[in-house]
């Protein structure tokens, strides 16, 4: 089957699945760690995927579905390339989260949990992540950006944009 | 045990019972939502809240085992305070929609709400209001109304082992139901429907059509298969609104399949027959009773004064015991002839002819429960699940529960293949070849040698799966073998009946408790069609009707001489054809849907001077029928059946006549009277009544009792104690099994082992859906909704490798002619083999098997349900 990963066509296989499966030697319980790891390689847990993962551990698709759902860590769609976590907890709240949430929204044209049309950007409002210190703040795949302001938010995005623009330009040039 | 107080009551219970148990005990019922008896304890709802009277505090009653001197309150100030406060937090967000909930007036959350007056909140709360799962045709999921106690959810994977729904999301957000948001796709027992305490789950076949206190309910047996159902019809103005189960109710303890709780439609569906039909200048047209009834008995009468044997009779299997018994006194003792056979032949005389001869009779010596409790469970050529759905839920209970060792031995993987501890994949028709294998192997002390390996290569089956199955025979005491369809359907069905009989005398099993054979009937009343001598080689009570001194004691009960030898379907056919049986009577039977050669069929019957057709639907064979007579359905009449496992349960009438429709026994005695005849019987009740004074062990029995009361209040079920015997007795059989030993087949033998299939060659079988019963169903608006063809299952290897799609067509092509059918793709199937539903087959599929019906010498059984067939898809 073919799944875009942030915005690319990644083939997974069964034979892939049943592999990860067999590390685990299709255990019941590892249930969590291989959607885990399957999650970290496709950015989401496709349908098909659920379902064969299921098959191979003996669980049923219902019970799949429930663990999947159950976790907010997991996702059924895919997402961007950048994942915006923008935090909205008190401390942040406090100190303008909305806007930087505003910010966002208004200038790449989406909703809370959605992502853009070119796959490059997710909005994901959080709840504290746990640096307080540093409100408002935000993660984007992984790296924390404290004292964050509107503008700044923006200038963060438009260089994430260039990032990626001319990663794809040196793959172009380099066929 | 141990002493509780309830109440200031004392009560004694088994150490390890719940509070739930010894208030119940103690006489004060504790309310719950979550808890049910068939399953483990969930503690989800709290309902069930009671108060400890030393410690004051209040837990859960259904959860908190007893323990010595526990003094419990079930009913105390702080019990109702916490059942108040339960219900106000159950009710938070639940949005009051009773007026327009289907589940309002028996609604279990609706009622406590009442009894403890918690109907206002003091908490702040929204009314949810997400919209409601409607893409499954059967079932609507309405998360508003769920209160999350998850018995749906159990029953589906405790009791069902079916899975079909969870929980999905968490917290606040939880709701229930089928996964990725997709169409719930399962075997539609209704289950869940039945048992969820709120209208969270409504039935879409009903949804708004009724008002619950509006319903009278009327418990029956269902007669689709051989499981017996216990069941509720809950009617209005005489017509089938739904068909409901309770808790506990019959062998079945309130599960019921798809068939039972969906399929009732076609008995109340424009299709049937509502007049007495007569043949015109070659058309059907309608007549009346007192016009028809006197033409038949006349025809009859000149036909018989003619001399004995001219007249034959066929009755269909899903018959109750009074229509069946009188049907072959009147064919016997008023038309004088021995020419009588039933569908119970097809469903199981391969293997009841062999059991009555060694046991002495047809009812198991196991049942249910001790499928439940064998260490070792054989499925051999049946779909337990499918074909008796009841005892797939038993097997599948077996080996949750008790660690039972299932062994599976079928061409597919069926339903409980999941939790067999080896498939092993035979080919059709080997059955024979394979038990034979099995005993020999066994008595020469239980390992293969290099022949009998062979030998199980050649029929497909793994040597690995029966060096575990040898071993787990040889060491195992309980011991219960279930066949079905394609064990009694085989052409070596007889054969491999005797095989499996031997097999257990070898192994010493018959004089085990719980072990046995545990034949699955076809339809309702296989057995007992057949213990009323619906078939010309037994009489009443399953005697032999080529002994003379049997026939004397028939002939001297019912004052006549009692004519002989007769025959089954393939004398009555070569009867007609030589101008001998000059007339034929069918009752709920219709060979079209069995004889491959509908042409012949249709020639034959053609040359009859009468066809007297009784039925509720009208089939092929209308063509060539001079009378149709239309019958009352099952929810119409009376009846007794027999179940699979030797119950006698009555039908008990629910709706009225449908149109001018009359019970088979009615319509029997009408002619008897109208050709001046007589049989002792007034009425419908006198025909039961002599049944039960003629078969003292035949009563009326049932597991767990029955309590609903009819129509008129009476109780129509004087069904007696659960203890009634309703298995054979062991002494008995294991003192005749001892002179048993296995017949010679008068002409050739058929072959005891299947043939591979050759090159690009399929094996083509019919097999039974789970949605459908019979052709009957195949009228229901309900199942053909679930189920509205046929699809021949083809194995999901070959479909990838040709890249067809479910509904896509290939075309069938066998020796005698090709069609074209659309496929399903399945997993689980033998690669060599496609299966097709025999509920679909018409001419056309018959066609595939070409004119010539093999008929097995020993039982009479027409074989023609496997085929070579080879697969091409249509592009
Ligand atoms: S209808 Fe039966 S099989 Fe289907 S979800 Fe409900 S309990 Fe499960
Ligand atoms: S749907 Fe009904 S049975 Fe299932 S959890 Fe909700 S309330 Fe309970
Ligand atoms: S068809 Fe069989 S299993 Fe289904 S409800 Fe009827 S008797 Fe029970
Ligand atoms: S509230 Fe934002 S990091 Fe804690
Ligand atoms: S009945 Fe006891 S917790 Fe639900």
């Amino acid at each position: 089957m073919t799944k875009a990963e942030h915005g690319a066509a990644l083939e997974i296989t069964d034979e892939q699945i049943d592999q990860i499966c067999e590390e685990f030697g299709n255990r019941e319980g590892s249930v969590v760690q291989v959607l885990q790891i399957i999650q970290e390689k496709y950015g989401y847990v496709p349908a098909e995927v659920l379902e064969r993962v299921g098959d191979d551990l003996g669980i049923p698709h219902s019970k799949m579905f429930g663990v999947l759902t159950f976790y907010s860590q997991f996702y059924q769609e895919p997402r961007g390339k950048f994942i915006l976590k923008v935090c909205v907890g008190t401390a942040c709240h406090v100190r303008g989260a909305e806007l930087l949430v505003d910010k966002i929204k208004e200038n790449l044209h989406i909703e809370a949990g959605e992502n853009t049309e070119d796959m490059m950007f997710t909005l994901e409002p959080v709840a504290c992540l746990g640096s307080c210190a540093l409100a408002p703040m935000a993660m984007v795949n992984g790296n924390s950006f404290g004292k964050l302001s509107p503008d700044r938010m923006l200038e963060m995005i438009h260089q994430f944009q260039e990032e990626e623009a001319s990663e794809n330009k040196e793959s172009v040039s380099a066929s | 045990m141990v002493k509780v107080t309830i109440n200031g009551k004392e009560v004694e219970v088994e150490p390890g019972k719940t509070i739930l148990h010894a208030a119940e005990k103690a006489g004060f019922p504790i309310p719950t939502f979550c808890y049910n008896p068939r399953m483990d304890p969930a503690g989800a709802c709290r309902i069930c809240a009671v108060e400890l009277e030393d410690s004051k505090r209040t837990v859960m009653g259904c959860i908190t085992a007893v323990s010595d001197g526990m003094k419990v309150l079930t009913e105390s100030a702080k019990v109702h305070d916490a059942r108040k406060t339960n219900l106000e937090l159950l009710l938070l967000h639940h949005p009051l929609d009773c007026p327009v909930c289907d589940c309002g007036g028996e609604c279990p959350l609706q009622n406590m709400s009442f009894a403890y007056g918690a109907a206002d909140s003091r908490f702040e709360s929204h009314r949810n209001d997400e919209p409601e799962d409607m893409k499954s045709d059967v079932l609507v999921f309405n998360s508003n109304r769920c209160i999350l106690c998850g018995k749906c959810v159990r029953i589906c994977d405790e009791i069902q082992d079916v899975h079909a729904i969870g929980f999905i999301n968490r917290g606040f957000d939880t709701i229930i139901g089928p996964p990725l948001g997709k169409k719930l796709d399962c075997e539609f027992c209704g289950d869940c429907l039945e048992i969820c305490p709120t209208g969270a789950i409504t039935d879409k076949f009903v949804r708004y059509q009724f008002r619950p206190w509006q319903m009278e309910k009327i418990e029956t047996t269902c007669s689709s298969c051989g499981s017996g159902c216990r069941m509720l019809v809950d009617t209005e103005s005489e017509a089938i609104v739904r068909i409901s189960s309770q808790e506990g109710l019959g062998p079945n303890e309130g599960s019921i399949c798809v068939v039972g709780r969906f399929g009732f439609n076609h008995v109340q569906n424009h299709s049937r027959l509502d007049k007495p039909l007569i043949k015109k200048e070659h058309r059907l047209v309608p007549g009346t009773w007192s016009e028809v009834l006197p033409r038949i008995a006349d025809r009859l009468k000149s036909i018989v004064s003619g001399g004995s044997g001219r007249v034959a009779g066929l009755v269909s299997s899903r018959t109750p015991l009074e229509d069946a018994f009188l049907f072959q006194r009147f064919i016997r003792q008023t038309l004088r002839s021995n020419y009588i056979d039933s569908g119970a032949r097809r469903g199981m005389m391969n293997i009841a002819k062999p059991l009555a001869l060694a046991t002495g009779t047809l009812r198991p010596l196991v049942d249910n429960e001790d499928i439940i409790g064998a260490e070792v469970i054989v499925v051999i050529g049946a779909d337990p699940a499918v074909e008796s759905n009841i005892t797939g839920l038993a097997i599948k209970k077996a080996v949750r529960k008790n660690r039972s060792r299932l062994y599976l031995v079928h061409g597919q993987d069926v339903s409980v293949s999941t939790r067999a501890k080896e498939v092993i994949k035979l080919l059709p028709n080997s059955e024979a070849a394979f038990l034979e294998l099995l005993r020999k192997v066994l008595a020469a002390g239980g390992s293969l040698d290099t022949a009998s390996k062979d030998l199980l290569v050649k029929i497909g089956a793994s040597v690995e799966g029966v060096e575990n199955l040898l071993s787990d025979l040889s060491s195992s005491r309980k011991v219960v073998f279930v066949t079905g369809r394609r064990f009694h359907h085989s052409d070596a069905g007889y054969e491999a009946s005797e095989a499996l009989i031997a097999l257990l005398k070898e192994r010493g099993l018959w004089e085990q408790e719980g072990s046995g054979i545990f034949p699955l009937p076809e339809l309702g009343n296989d057995m007992g069609v057949l213990m009323m001598g619906a078939s010309y080689e037994w009489l009443p009570g399953l005697l032999d009707s080529g002994n003379p001194d049997n026939r004397k004691v028939w002939g001297t009960h019912w004052g006549t001489t009692l004519d002989s030898p007769g025959g089954g379907l393939k004398e009555i056919l070569a009867g007609i054809e030589e101008g001998k049986i000059r007339a034929l009577i069918t009752l709920g039977e219709n060979p079209f849907e069995y004889i491959p050669d509908s042409e012949f069929l249709r020639k034959t019957l053609g040359k009859l001077e009468l066809l007297v057709v009784i039925d509720q639907h009208q089939t092929e064979i209308a063509d060539v029928a001079h009378f149709l007579l239309p019958s009352a359905s099952s929810f119409e009449r009376p009846g007794h059946l027999v179940s699979a496992e030797g119950f006698v349960q009555p039908t008990a009438p629910s709706m009225a006549y449908w149109g001018e429709s009359l019970p088979d026994a009615e319509i029997l005695l009408r002619l008897v009277r109208q050709m001046g005849a007589s049989l002792p019987f007034e009425n419908f009740s006198s025909i039961s009544q002599e049944i039960f004074k003629i078969f003292p062990d035949l009563r009326p029995s049932t597991r767990n009792g029955s309590h609903f009361q009819g129509k008129t209040g009476e109780i129509i079920l004087a069904l007696p104690t659960p203890s009634t015997p309703h298995k054979a007795l062991r002494e008995t059989v294991v003192s005749k099994i001892r002179g048993w030993e296995a017949g010679v087949s008068p002409g050739q033998a058929p072959k005891a082992e299947g043939q591979e299939p050759s090159g690009n060659e399929f094996m083509f079988q019919f097999s039974k859906s789970i949605n459908h019963s019979g052709t009957f169903t195949t009228h229901d608006s309900n199942l053909m909704t679930i189920e509205g063809s046929g699809l021949l299952r083809v194995p999901r290897q070959w479909a990838r490798k040709m890249k067809v799609k479910k509904g896509n067509c290939v075309l069938v092509r066998s020796a005698h002619g090709t069609i074209s059918l659309p496929v399903d793709p399945v997993a689980g199937l033998s690669d060599r083999e496609v299966h097709f539903p025999i509920h679909f087959a018409d001419e056309r599929t018959l066609a595939l098997f070409g004119k010539d019906i093999v008929w097995n010498h020993r039982s009479g059984v027409p074989s023609g349900q496997t085929l070579s067939v080879t697969l091409e898809p249509v592009v």
